[in-house]
């Protein structure tokens, strides 16, 4: 399946040509879970990275499904 | 460990040890507990019984990394309750190398005085006439002073506002490159200083008496340890060096929790126009800085310079709260406008917090469109010239509800909330509606916890005991110097060790584990007590009836913590 993900704080340097207002699409099997995301993006514990879908911040362990618009960011703690 | 204790009355400044009761205090829990002790609970914020004390923390003016934040402590002329509103730059550093604990200041200079306070690298302090300074800018005023007396000065000012003895006043610190660019700006304690008739504080960075360490070798072990945790935390080490606070506005966008056109809607549509992302692109476009140290030994580097098209110096320090109270609530999506409101907030000496919101519910109120940065930026003018609708504005969101006759106001205890709302974040929610500070995100902010999903942000389950501990956090953390930032690292239990050992290194102690948040107890206690004494109950305790009434989208939820338990928060184990 495919599913459009937007990254934030300084994870988009990772991705010389990326596109802020597109994103990225990245495919991946049916079933996969939020971990398996952001494992296959290669985005660890150590980047604090941080999963929202519709508004909600989801556990690593939820399933994704066809089509979901989804945003990472780091961890952030107050400003 | 001196106090330099000024009674403005009289115009005389006294030096003397620091007593037995105060031994072993710091930043918030010495100016609070100094409040309580000394400070009538009803008296007039403005008068002569209220004291306006400065406290470095701690670990201020030692070799410890990012402890230059300084304590401010009054009654509120805003809230009516005890206040401390905390600030970085570079004048904690300083007294803490001048081994001066407090400056304090009493009475009330005579009507219409005005006062410089000067305190060399010797630790002598004298009280200057300062007639030729009244109506000043801060950018002119701390510019001429470091001109008069040194670059190598830290300064603490206040602007128009603070002569004006607004409610939203606050007190500017200059920053490393001598910009009054940071601020205490909660609670309205400008006009407590423009009361007391000083108009700013220079203090020498050449100090070299800071308090002896008892335990030199340990202090610098745990030190270093301190310090690498901070660098190697994803949020301390990564991104704060990236987009400053300012990475926050997606987040926080992105969980529908950012107040928008006066708290109606928690996703503000041009969101992505005002981001972090955006404002470091912007910034680096044009060749301003992304990354720069704003306070004394700071390795976070969570400040930035911002410049117009032509490169040209607009503001420095540009943060989150200030991008939502100055974007968000008043529909402002042009980071241009935002910056110019930043400036104008330092250089009249206004919160930005509360002053970007009592725009927002004058706009919300008829008086002017949202979205219409000019005339954002008109209304700060009127503010600085003291007209009739500029000390409405300068007196906070309260005034202008009161003024507009408008319901919509979103404070506590009359002072703004800040750019979580509570009914996206209810546990914020708590923490406004319960601090002994009015509502103030500083006292207990849960947004790590919400983005980190270890707690629901829209039930009301768990967020009251959520918010009592972080509470109990940072009332400890306030009394240290450190910044809330690299208290992120906090969380590993080495790295709070450290923090207890260096405590221990500094004071000769042998306090355990328990003792530091013990004293965040101590300090919440203490600050309970002032407020009860001043005439506060849980009554108070409450936010704005709105925030219960009025759903707010893309949750559509209301704040649901029950009035039975905010009352608990406080219920101490």
């Amino acid at each position: 399946m495919k599913i459009r993900v937007k990254l934030f704080g300084t994870l988009p340097q990772r991705y010389p040509d990326y596109d802020p207002s597109q994103g990225l699409e990245v495919g991946i099997p049916d079933g996969a879970k939020v971990k398996d995301l952001l494992a296959r993006l290669e985005i660890f514990a150590s980047d604090g990275g941080l999963v929202v879908i519709d508004n909600l911040v989801v556990q690593h362990d939820d399933s994704l499904k066809e089509g979901a618009s989804v945003r990472i960011f780091q961890s952030a703690f107050g400003g | 460990m001196q106090f330099i204790r000024v009674n403005m009355s009289e115009q005389t400044v006294r030096v003397e040890d620091v007593s037995q009761d105060y031994v072993g205090l710091g930043g918030r829990g010495l100016t609070s507990i100094m409040i309580n002790n000394e400070v009538p609970p009803t008296c007039d914020p403005l008068g002569p019984e209220n004291k306006l004390i400065f406290a470095p923390g701690l670990l201020s003016g030692t070799s410890l990394v990012n402890t230059s934040r300084i304590s401010i402590g009054a009654k509120s002329p805003l809230t009516g309750t005890i206040k401390e509103s905390n600030a970085g730059g570079t004048v904690a550093a300083a007294l803490g190398k001048l081994g001066i604990t407090a400056i304090i200041v009493e009475g009330l200079a005579p009507q219409g005085k005005l006062f410089n306070l000067i305190i060399d690298q010797n630790g002598n302090a004298a009280l200057q006439a300062a007639d030729d300074f009244k109506g000043m800018r801060t950018y002119a005023l701390v510019e001429r002073l470091l001109q008069d007396h040194g670059e190598k000065n830290g300064v603490l000012c206040i602007g128009p506002a603070g002569e004006y003895q607004l409610a939203s006043a606050s007190i500017q610190t200059s920053d490393v490159d001598g910009r009054p660019c940071r601020a205490a700006g909660r609670g309205g304690l400008g006009a407590v200083m423009g009361a007391k008739g000083i108009k700013a504080i220079v203090i020498s960075r050449q100090g070299k008496n800071p308090d002896a360490i008892a335990d030199p070798e340990s202090f610098k072990e745990s030190a270093k340890v301190f310090a690498k945790a901070v660098k190697d935390h994803p949020f301390s080490g990564k991104m704060l060096g990236a987009l400053g606070t300012a990475g926050l506005v997606s987040a926080v966008n992105s969980i529908g929790a950012f107040p928008s056109y006066n708290a109606t809607k928690g996703v503000f549509e041009g969101w992505k126009k005002i981001s972090g992302e955006v404002l470091a692109e912007t910034i680096q476009k044009r060749g301003g800085q992304t990354t720069h140290m704003g306070c004394s030994q700071c390795i976070i580097r969570c400040s930035n310079v911002f410049v117009d098209e032509g490169g040209k110096y607009v503001t420095a320090s540009l943060e989150y709260e200030t991008i939502w109270s100055m974007g968000g609530m008043p529909g402002i999506d042009d980071l241009d406008v935002i910056a110019r409101l930043d400036f104008l907030s330092d250089d009249i000496g206004l919160d930005t917090i509360n002053t970007g919101v009592a725009i927002g519910v004058a706009m919300d109120a008829g008086y002017k469109e949202f979205g219409d940065g000019q005339a954002a930026i008109e209304l700060m003018e009127e503010i600085a010239k003291g007209t009739e609708i500029g000390k409405v504005l300068g007196n906070g969101p309260a005034a202008v509800g009161k003024h507009f006759n408008h319901h919509r106001v979103p404070v506590v205890k009359g002072q703004s909330i800040a750019a979580y709302d509570p009914r996206g974040m209810q546990g914020n929610g708590v923490t406004y509606a319960t601090s002994p500070m009015g509502a103030d995100h500083t006292a207990g902010n849960l947004v790590g916890a919400y983005l980190a999903g270890v707690l629901n942000p829209l039930e009301a389950e768990g967020q009251v005991k959520a918010s009592r501990k972080a509470q109990i956090a940072m009332a400890s953390l306030d009394c240290t110097g450190l910044c809330m930032l690299a208290g992120a690292a906090l969380a590993a239990p080495d790295v709070s060790e450290a923090l207890l050992k260096m405590i221990n290194a500094k004071l000769g102690t042998q306090l355990g584990a328990d003792d530091i948040p013990a004293l965040g107890i101590r300090v919440l206690k203490t600050e309970l007590e002032f407020n009860r004494n001043a005439g506060f109950t849980n009554k108070d305790d409450r936010l704005a009836k709105f925030f219960y009434e009025e759903p707010l989208p893309p949750h559509n939820k209301v704040f649901t913590v029950t009035d039975e338990d905010l009352d608990s928060t406080f219920d101490f184990e």
